[in-house]
């Protein structure tokens, strides 16, 4: 067994010498290689990097494009798919009532929808404020 | 004609706003970190191009080439992945083209008139090496050198390539398995037997 260790010791050894004799070898090698090779493969980097610069200026055009164009897009399949939900869903019933009473109420939704200033009043309904005014109102009404 | 050249582009390309700066930041970024790459390897990958197809031009094709492939396709991909890629690359393009010239090398046979490439005139100049040594030192390099490249051309290709990789190029077993395409058990394996078969052919090379 020990004289298995040892040699497998001594193997490793002369392993690593051999690795280590054979890659001062090869840089060796390495260094001889003449000027116009060393010429060619600076020719074919800088193709290279250009290549890349090239490449990744046409991707950031694609995707500013894209940006640009898709923008709008997003935008009306937002508010279609918002004005399916609401007649799918729980408002769907007063909708086709209301449709039926009036046609145009239906133009009212979709541009409540579609307009970011309406959403945003939307979004900012404050029930407690308007509950408060309205109780207000009827004490008014109550004392006049 | 003249309304047309009123009309205003469909979208606004913000090209000279901050976008287009901190593209140039980047870009130019990646730009350097890729030549960077580049001109630290391209010697030893010129080399094992050169150790696996035994033709000057042709290894510097496959170096240029793989260089390219790198630039287009993962130059966005993180640096420390680049080498194992690449080394992958340029072992598919030295596979490509030992399998080209075998095809070609079966047709050109049954040419009557054919000509041998290898018989052009080297400049001498181009030929010349980058530097200058003792001559003493100089000549015991070149018989080692000689008598290393006559070992690696009679390995295996996987063994050669493994062997490379791991001691010129200076991978790891998993880099150099991503780079061959094989597990790292397999490398070992080629590794291993490059390292008898060179002992073997070597004889007192290491001492």
């Amino acid at each position: 067994m020990n004289a298995g260790e040892g040699g497998s010791e001594r193997t490793t050894l002369l392993q690593s010498g051999l690795e280590i004799r054979s890659r001062l070898v090869l840089e060796e090698g390495l260094s001889r290689i003449d000027a116009h090779t060393r010429s060619r493969l600076n020719q074919a980097r800088q193709a290279a990097v250009t290549a890349a610069a090239g490449r990744s200026r046409l991707a950031w055009l694609r995707g500013a494009w894209l940006r640009q164009a898709l923008m709008p897009a997003t935008g009306a399949t937002a508010a279609a798919a918002l004005v399916a939900a609401f007649v799918l869903g729980g408002g769907g019933h007063q909708l086709t009532t209301q449709v039926a009473d009036n046609p145009a109420s239906t133009l009212d939704v979709l541009e409540l929808v579609t307009d970011d200033d309406a959403m945003n009043l939307v979004e900012d309904y404050d029930s407690s404020f308007y509950e408060w005014a309205a109780a207000q109102t009827d004490a008014g009404g109550a004392t006049t | 004609m003249g309304a047309f050249a009123t009309l205003a582009p469909p979208y606004n390309m913000p090209a000279t706003a901050g976008g287009d700066t901190l593209l140039n930041d980047t870009s130019e970024a990646r730009a350097r970190a890729l030549n960077r790459f580049l001109a630290g390897i391209e010697l030893k990958a010129y080399k094992i191009a050169q150790a696996g197809l035994r033709h000057e031009d042709d290894a510097l094709d496959a170096v240029q080439d793989a260089m390219l492939q790198l630039a287009r396709a993962y130059a966005d991909r993180p640096e420390e992945e680049w080498k194992p890629l690449f080394y992958r690359i340029l072992e598919n393009r030295i596979r490509d083209m030992q399998r080209r010239r075998t095809v070609r090398g079966r047709v050109m046979a049954w040419l009557p008139f054919r000509r041998d490439e290898d018989d052009e005139d080297a400049d001498p100049i181009a030929q010349a090496p980058s530097h200058e040594m003792p001559a003493v030192a100089r000549l015991e390099i070149d018989e080692a050198m000689t008598a290393l490249d006559a070992a690696l051309e009679e390995l295996p290709h996987r063994q050669r390539q493994a062997f490379l990789l791991r001691n010129l190029e200076g991978l790891d077993v998993a880099q150099t398995a991503q780079a061959m395409g094989c597990s790292e058990g397999s490398v070992k394996t080629h590794y291993f037997r490059a390292l008898q078969s060179l002992r073997v052919k070597l004889g007192d090379f290491e001492q």
